[in-house]
């Protein structure tokens, strides 16, 4: 197909302004990040920073900025942990049970998942102070895990789903039992599925605010996001320190996805096309 | 190896009969040929056997022993599926092992035993590669490695050849006969394809609508099926079937179908009881010769309605006293379509079916 003139600058101006309009906000955070203190709120805004890195120095050394990314991967990691040990054998289940109704509860999860939080609140901090885990990781790792279960078992029951059957009952026959066929034999054909499962659940986890403000309020307990905005006093709003926070906590999830890139490529676009 | 015994077998998905009180024998060693249309149930009668599928009734026994109520993992069967079924992320050699290591084998017995079939199925050099990596007849052979490395008791092929091209599956067909031979294995092999049927088959089972409609040697289905269904379903192009009638007639029976009569070598002491009956008769199109044949035969004559020449015989299609028939010829007749002709049709060779059974 050949495409005319006016298609192109159309073509070219959607994409530049979609990259454009999702990568601007993000980029104006690096440069700020790099700028010196009385060009942060200079008016007109210069756009390219001079390089000075008083901002990280001040987040690293006078915040503490690497405590909460500690506290983050603690809960992030433990969460995609836990979820995903369980969401694999779940997802397993429903998608290869011949049980009926495992299609009604693949729908209940999606629209557990869809209860705001605001609405959970309330009751989640009451349990967790029944049970103690006010202030602590693993009080912030249980509603993170039941909260992301829902989207990785989806995720993974879409994978098994899609795994021609045969494999497994060529697998029967070889000798496995159902736990080894799982082990064996669907896990490591899953591999793109539970990479994808696992990066969305680091994220969620590794970003949430909400419950993370709500749960732990020890400053010592905190995760990052929390952690970057209670860097705001009553009267100051430290933008610089907050660009230069925000960029070194978006690069571990960077590095971590660039890194399983094609994995993640392929478990997002599973069942799109037979592979 | 082992022998295998059904009995009784039946199978209902829901309200639907798939499988209709199957009992069957497979001697040790012996080649058996589950042949039948798509739907038939030739497949799960398979299943069955392997365990993957539990039937409604009936018992099957692998030697002596009844395997009903155990897993696939523990009835000592290995199974070649249609779409091979390899396992994608293992290589040619962790797939032909992986059995062995289920089954706790010690390395060293692994390694000899994948030596010994890497060289029979002259699979050596692919050991290596992943499944991806090879084409559709080096799959199949490693499917078929994979079941003959762990010596099971029996073995189960599910339309193996099936997804493979023509020249391939003639080739690999020859190799099948020959491996059969050499392991003496019990097997069983489902399949649609009457050709695969009647050269690999010791013994060969025909299926439609959950039943069996004749066991038998390829021989015996060939010239002498029990019923229509069996008669049009062996042999290509198909038996000539005429729908027609029986009349008692003072030199014995005739075979009438409107302006179609043939006298038929029937014994007389059937004649009340098949006097003005319903009946099919059916005609192989090689037993339709263009020429005199040197046994008994009737003579009519006939239009040629088209020729086809397939190179090594041809496929003369004809109409005889209003009935369309194809006749098999080894060479070209002289005459065009639109000509007429003479047939000949050798009493001996007739096919009489009355009430969906054989008589003659």
């Amino acid at each position: 197909m050949t495409r005319t003139r006016g298609e192109h600058v159309l073509l070219w101006g959607g994409i530049l302004l979609a990259v454009g309009g999702s990568l601007f906000p993000f980029l104006w955070l690096v440069s700020t990040s790099l700028k010196s203190p009385i060009y942060v709120e200079a008016i007109p805004p210069t756009w390219w920073p001079d390089g000075s890195l008083v901002f990280y120095r001040n987040v690293l050394f006078e915040h503490r900025l690497f405590d909460y990314m500690i506290n983050s991967a603690i809960v992030a990691g433990s969460t995609t942990g836990l979820a995903l040990l369980v969401a694999t054998p779940a997802a397993y289940a429903l998608a290869r049970l011949r049980l009926p109704g495992t299609a009604w509860i693949l729908r209940g999860l999606l629209c557990v998942a869809m209860f705001p939080q605001i609405v959970i609140a309330g009751p989640v901090w009451r349990m967790l102070e029944r049970l103690g885990g006010l202030n602590t990781h693993w009080g912030l790792v249980l509603p993170y895990v039941a909260l992301t279960l829902p989207l990785a078992v989806w995720i993974l029951a879409t994978f098994f789903n899609d795994l021609p059957r045969e494999l497994e009952e060529a697998a029967s026959i070889d000798g496995c039992t159902t736990g080894q066929t799982l082990m064996y034999v669907m896990l490591p054909l899953a591999v793109p599925g539970l990479f994808t499962a696992a990066i969305l659940t680091f994220i969620y986890a590794w970003n949430e605010f909400f419950f993370a403000l709500l749960i732990l309020t020890d400053p010592a307990k905190h995760t990052l996001p929390v952690g970057i905005a209670l860097f705001q006093g009553e009267f100051t709003m430290p933008w610089g320190e907050i660009a230069a926070a925000s960029v070194l906590a978006t690069l571990p999830l960077i590095v971590v996805v660039l890194l399983f890139q094609r994995g993640i490529i392929g478990g997002l676009s599973a069942g799109a096309i037979k592979g | 190896m082992a022998s295998l015994r059904l009995e009784h077998i039946s199978k209902m998905f829901g309200r639907t009969t798939v499988l209709d009180d199957i009992s069957l024998h497979a001697a040790d060693g012996e080649f058996v040929v589950l042949l039948g249309p798509s739907g038939c149930g030739k497949s799960t009668l398979l299943r069955i056997i392997a365990g993957l599928e539990q039937q409604t009734s009936g018992t099957v026994r692998i030697g002596e022993e009844i395997v009903d109520a155990l897993p696939p993992r523990e009835r000592d069967i290995a199974m070649v599926f249609q779409q091979y079924a390899l396992y994608p992320h293992l290589t040619v050699r962790e797939n032909l092992a992986f059995g062995l290591k289920m089954r706790k084998e010690p390395p060293a017995v692994i390694e000899a035993r994948l030596a010994e079939v890497a060289k029979l199925l002259e699979i050596e050099d692919l050991l290596d590669r992943k499944p991806k990596e090879l084409s559709g007849g080096q799959r199949q052979r490693v499917a078929m490695g994979r079941a003959i490395v762990r010596k099971p008791k029996l073995f189960l092929f599910d339309e193996p050849l099936s997804n493979l091209d023509a020249r391939l599956r003639a080739s690999m067909r020859v190799e099948l006969k020959k491996l059969h031979r050499r392991l003496q294995a019990t097997i069983v092999y489902v399949t649609h394809d009457q050709v695969e049927a009647m050269t690999l088959g010791d013994t060969i089972v025909i299926l439609d609508q959950g039943r069996i409609q004749q066991i038998g040697a390829p021989e015996q289905i060939y010239q002498e099926p029990s019923n229509p269904f069996v008669a049009s379903f062996i042999g290509s192009p198909p038996m000539n079937l005429i729908e027609g009638q029986i009349r008692c007639v003072e030199e014995g029976f005739e075979f009438r179908a409107g302006n179609f009569v043939l006298g038929l070598p029937l014994r007389s002491g059937e004649a009340s009881r098949l006097d003005g009956k319903p009946a099919i008769l059916g005609i192989r199109p090689e037993d339709i010769a263009l020429s005199a044949p040197p046994t008994p035969s009737v003579e009519r004559p006939a239009t040629i309605d088209l020729i086809e020449n397939l190179g090594a015989d041809c496929l003369v299609y004809l109409i005889v006293d209003g009935q369309r028939l194809i006749a098999r010829a080894s060479s070209v007749p002289p005459q065009q379509a639109g000509e007429t002709c003479t047939v000949f049709m050798s009493f001996s060779k007739f096919h009489v079916f009355i009430d969906g059974r054989r008589i003659a």
